[in-house]
């Protein structure tokens, strides 16, 4: 399964329906993360926010491709997108691990094949190093094979990177 | 000097942020203001604290490898803040990880550090911990042994003895966080000198091999309590749209 999240605003939706087998608009319209860990330990894979990342877990982590589209905020990704990464930490499971060395959560969906995000928007080179960085952690972190990083100065060609 | 201490956690109570900016405020000399930043609400607030602040300290938990969503939300705010009113502000962060190695804050620290610089203010450095979630936990023991101590006393044992108990007891449980302490003596010295501190990692003082086993047993334990090891602990549903 091929899913894209992206926060470029909903009229880019019907483009990138297209390329997808699931779509996530970040449109901000939902609450971040409270840390309370009930979708390890309460309620598993359900979030107790009842807003439409209730159950995003479930879509991040069945996806075989994700692909992240985001304004560059600090070498990072944007708030409405990072919030729905932060809400879906129930694609992992709250026991551990050993992944590449390091401490990581054992994967309740098992291993997913690419993690690719495109970056767009003002950046400087520090920020475009935190962020190769930051995509290799986090493909290790959600259990992805491969990973890649774009930046690109040009949303419009956002069809040729995809 | 002027610090403000921004506890960015958004939980309400018992956040492992509170305890790190506790320990941190032992080692801060001036004016010190503890904040609380949970959701938009405060922003406001903060931004107006801030202004007359000369130095910043975040305490914040790692999320996914990175800045919390409603943080960097505030970060944006803040930079505009700050370039509009042409602050000078030294930013210090304090941020926690549940994994045991201190340096998969990297990325965290990175990112404060460029929103610095986009800003216009002064990235001073930071602390990284890892296995915070396990030096929370254990702040409880301080209170535990404090019991005891107290017990003893009361059943009749000597005062040097029971003394003696006590401070073994906290003793052990400082030893886990003597990292911490150590880097928190730091940069407490380098806030209020208004000086640069850098960025330093440490952790919970335990292999992490020991540590994976500690996490496993308190999340069992913690899953049982709440329910979530019935209701489909570890499996994963094939519902695939949201």
């Amino acid at each position: 399964m091929r899913v894209i999240v992206h926060d470029l605003g909903e009229q880019y939706n019907a483009l990138l329906k297209n390329k997808c087998d699931e779509l996530i608009c970040a449109d901000g319209k939902y609450a971040p993360c409270q840390g309370c860990f009930g979708c390890w330990t309460k309620t598993p894979e359900k979030c107790f926010i009842k807003d439409m990342l209730r159950e995003a877990c479930r879509v991040i982590g069945n996806a075989d491709e994700l692909i992240l589209i985001t304004q560059n905020c600090y070498g990072a990704y944007s708030p409405a997108v990072k919030n729905i990464l932060d809400r879906s930490i129930g694609l992992s499971t709250p026991l551990s691990t050993y992944r590449a060395k390091q401490m990581h959560h054992t994967l309740r969906y098992g291993k997913h094949e690419l993690l690719s995000v495109i970056a767009y928007g003002d950046i400087t080179e520090a920020e475009k190093a935190t962020f190769e960085l930051m995509v290799q952690r986090n493909a290790v972190n959600f259990g992805f094979i491969k990973s890649k990083f774009h930046w690109s100065d040009d949303i419009e060609k956002l069809e040729e990177i995809l | 000097m002027k610090t403000v201490m921004i506890n960015a956690s958004p939980k309400k109570k018992m956040s492992v942020s509170s305890y790190f900016l506790f320990l941190q405020r032992l080692f801060v000399g001036g004016k010190v203001i503890k904040e609380k930043l949970r959701n938009k609400g405060d922003h406001k607030r903060l931004l107006e604290t801030v202004s007359e602040a000369d130095s910043i300290v975040f305490c914040l938990p790692l999320y996914v490898d990175g800045v919390p969503s409603h943080v960097l939300m505030f970060l944006k705010e803040l930079e505009q803040y700050c370039r509009e009113n042409s602050l000078d502000l030294n930013v210090y962060v304090i941020s926690n990880g549940g994994f045991i190695e201190g340096n998969q804050n990297r990325v965290l620290m990175q990112v404060f550090e460029n929103f610095c610089n986009r800003s216009g203010i002064n990235w001073c450095g930071g602390i990284g911990i890892g296995g915070g979630v396990m030096l929370n936990v254990m702040r409880i023991m301080f209170f535990i042994y404090f019991g005891i101590f107290l017990l003893n006393i009361i059943s009749g044992s000597s005062l040097q003895d029971a003394l003696i108990y006590l401070a073994k007891q906290w003793g052990i449980i400082l030893f886990f966080n003597i990292g911490v302490l150590f880097y928190n003596i730091g940069m407490g010295t380098a806030i209020s000198r208004g000086r640069r501190f850098g960025v330093k990692f440490t952790r919970a003082m335990m292999p992490s091999f020991l540590f994976i086993i500690v996490a496993d047993i308190f999340f069992i334990l913690i899953s049982i309590f709440k329910g979530g090891i019935f209701r489909g602990w570890l499996k994963g549903s094939s519902k695939k749209s949201l």
